[in-house]
């Protein structure tokens, strides 16, 4: 009836990953791993660490720990623009697969989201169709899917399989796989775990990824308006410019505080408000902050030099992924309609527990 | 990571009895189609409202119980005001007097200015005005030219405050003016003294609200005398405890939901089942800020309940707040405006006209949102760590 508490991610886990990630995804790494589709010397250490395989439970083959420690590893990968399947392995593909009782295997994993294009059919256990948008699906041990509620997994790198290269805005691979009769592993889906459980969660992982990219943004680029000089003064010292800086930074704390509330929300139920919010918010927060960051930077922001286009093309490419900001928008807005006008003011004051 | 104060929080078990308790007084008091709803904080000047809700403990929260108050949290005065003001309830009469006044006072006042007005203010029949702009003296408000003279046992007041809000209906004003000449910083030489709107050498004209509305007054002071014991605070002092009492003002519901009663009507007239596919992208929109909003608002009071200063986060809330407030009114107008019309014939539609014509002072009142972000810019750089950057 009344929402949940906030639920803190492990401090030491999240120091951890803020140091490893500092030393492993420099400017130049970033850069490669868009060209190459691949960064081994940030997924291993990384993967050393256990860390993609958090809120995975560990009798599944997955680290333990929470949601919120998953949450908040994700917000760190998005932070450091670091080239890694960590949503696919974790939250996603590792909950489809312990959810089916698949063995989890050593490397990566990914997920078929799930788009209205896609035609997979399944025939015993073979997969044919393709599927579109799947993350690192070149170099996941396993491409897990829902088709006709039922879990399946398919090895990406075995018979019957083709990997067509496309890439999205921020250089990540998003292939489109061809299964061709595909031998697959198959599972009966459990209650809870269907397309759009798979959506949401999609959805609350892409949210936390554009929230740490936006922290970062908001920090680059306050402290370049206090070291640039232009007219012999720091340029934040500008009315106009401090104007943007006040307004980017305001819209991270609004989306920031979203991912939070969403985060608890999931904990404990399926967070269908929460997390329709944090979505939109995060695309809304993904125009306001890009635009005012960049015009707060000038040309140097629009350069490969400089860190910012690697923040701001992936909050681009994020925040259309697991439904855009306009789906979730409709869908948050059919969710208040269905409600009622009633139960608006509790909704937004006491999100899906209002609804329980 | 940027070094705010937010964090997420959520109501005690013992807060939610609050909130209930309000609702249920609110369907008591105010059953739906009882009343017209009120836009957020310029709501209906109701001294009975006020008396009713000073009985339940909800007026002059902050007040502690030796002067006759609840003494309430932060948070607890949220859950009220957040209640009131989402039904458009007539709270206007003790408007001020609770939320800037009552804490003012009990910061600066002496305690016979204690015992004499936070009584009253949480009886709920003790109403203030604010007695800050002047002709000249706008966003610069340290430029105000009221004078106060020495006098015996007091002082006089000479000079005109403008934008004064309910000054035909409260009963005082605390007045900022100059007790002693700038030489120099302009800031210095200011000071705050407790004016009687009735006393002798007031006059009081009313300014018509661009709606026609009467809200606004001009108070002309001539040779006013205020004794000495109806000094707020220090002499010369004015400035810093001026800035301090615009703090309480800043981050509240007030801030948010001025049309949140306007967009709820008018979901009710007007979708009925499953919004199509536009309206759905409106209402979704609109939906996830408040959410949003309310949880960064609820939280400025958390923080100030357990001792902090988020002066940066609530001038952010009250930005942010407000642009939204100004953007929700150009989506429903957008959405299912028709021409708008203070005679239309549902409480949505008379409401949402409303609001077009008076939404533009939302970004205005208690400082305008420019000169807010340039004072929170200053803060930005201690939450970034570049604190010595300046």
């Amino acid at each position: 009836m009344n929402p949940v508490a906030p639920v803190a991610a492990d401090p030491i886990l999240l120091d951890t990953i803020t140091r490893l990630f500092g030393d492993t995804c420099s400017h130049e790494v970033v850069q490669a791993a868009e060209s190459e589709g691949w960064a081994p010397t940030v997924w291993a250490p990384f993967a050393e660490t256990g860390a993609p395989w958090i809120a995975v439970p560990e009798g599944a083959g997955g680290s333990g720990g929470t949601l919120a420690d998953a949450v908040g590893v994700l917000r760190l990968v998005g932070r450091y623009a670091a080239p890694v399947p960590a949503a696919e392995t974790g939250l996603l593909g590792g909950w489809l697969a312990a959810a089916a009782g698949f063995d989890l295997p050593a490397g990566p994993l990914t997920v078929v989201p799930g788009r209205s294009e896609d035609d997979l059919v399944l025939d015993g256990s073979n997969l044919s169709g393709a599927a579109h948008r799947v993350p690192w699906a070149a170099r996941a041990d396993l491409v897990l899917a829902l088709v006709d509620g039922r879990i399946v997994a398919v090895d990406p790198n075995g018979p019957g399989v083709e990997i067509v290269p496309v890439r999205n805005a921020a250089g990540e691979p998003r292939e489109t796989v061809l299964f061709r009769g595909a031998s697959a592993r198959v599972a009966d889906a459990p209650a809870g775990v269907d397309a759009s459980a798979l959506r949401r969660r999609g959805a609350l992982a892409r949210g936390a990824l554009i929230v740490g990219a936006l922290d970062r943004v908001g920090e680059v680029t306050v402290g370049y308006a206090n070291e640039r000089q232009q007219f012999g003064q720091r340029i934040a010292r500008f009315q106009a410019v401090a104007q943007h800086l006040v307004r980017l930074v305001s819209e991270i704390q609004l989306v920031s505080m979203a991912l939070d509330a969403a985060t608890a929300a999931a904990t404990v139920g399926d967070a269908a408000f929460e997390i329709a919010s944090l979505k939109v918010l995060a695309g809304d927060a993904g125009s306001e902050v890009v635009a005012r960051a960049h015009q707060s930077h000038g040309a140097i922001g629009m350069t490969q030099e400089y860190v910012l286009h690697q923040l701001t093309r992936r909050v681009f490419a994020w925040r259309e992924e697991f439904g855009s900001t306009a789906f979730w928008r409709e869908e948050l807005g059919r969710l208040v309609g269905d409600a009622g006008a009633d139960r608006l003011y509790p909704l937004i004051s006491q999100g899906s527990a209002a609804l329980a | 990571m940027a070094g705010s104060s937010f964090e997420y929080t959520v109501l005690t078990p013992s807060e939610e009895a609050l909130r209930d308790e309000v609702r249920e007084f609110l369907r008591t008091e105010l059953p739906p189609g009882s009343y017209e709803p009120d836009l957020g904080m310029s709501a209906t000047h109701s001294p009975e409202f006020s008396k009713k809700m000073a009985a339940r403990g909800w007026v002059g929260m902050s007040v502690p119980r030796r002067y006759g108050g609840p003494e309430r949290t932060a948070v607890d005065r949220f859950i009220v005001v957040e209640e009131m003001l989402r039904s458009g309830a007539p709270v206007g009469a003790h408007w001020v007097a609770d939320r800037q006044t009552a804490p003012t006072i009990m910061k600066f006042g002496t305690d016979a200015q204690r015992e004499r007005f936070l009584p009253a203010i949480a009886a709920g029949e003790c109403y203030f005005s604010i007695g800050m702009s002047e002709p000249d003296a706008g966003s610069d408000l340290a430029a105000v030219r009221t004078t106060a003279t020495r006098g015996d046992g007091g002082w006089f007041l000479n000079g005109t405050k403008i934008w004064t809000s309910g000054a035909h209906q409260n009963h005082w004003f605390i007045v900022l003016c100059r007790t002693s000449a700038s030489e120099g910083d302009k800031h210095e030489g200011l000071s705050q003294l407790i004016v009687d709107l009735h006393a002798p050498g007031i006059e009081i004209n009313p300014i018509p609200f661009l709606d026609g509305t009467h809200h606004f007054n001009e108070v002309v002071m001539t040779d006013v005398f205020v004794p000495d014991e109806l000094v707020l605070g220090e002499i010369g002092r004015g400035w810093q405890q001026v800035n301090s009492e615009l703090a309480y003002e800043r981050a509240g519901p007030d801030r948010w939901l001025s049309v949140y009663a306007c967009f709820e009507h008018l979901l009710r007239e007007r979708v009925h089942g499953t919004p199509g596919a536009r309206t759905a992208e409106v209402i979704g929109g609109i939906t996830a800020r408040f959410f949003a909003l309310r949880n960064l608002s609820l939280s400025v009071s958390r923080t100030i309940d357990r001792g902090g200063a988020p002066a940066v986060e609530a001038a952010i809330v009250k930005d942010l707040g407000t642009m939204f407030e100004q953007d929700m009114i150009a989506a429903l107008h957008d959405l299912w405006g028709a021409e708008p019309s203070l005679d239309a014939p549902t409480t949505g539609e008379r409401m949402l006209a409303r609001a077009v014509l008076t939404g533009p002072s939302f970004t205005l009142r208690g400082g305008t949102n420019e000169i807010l972000r340039t004072i929170a810019s200053r803060g930005l750089l201690g939450w970034y760590g570049l604190a010595g950057a300046r």
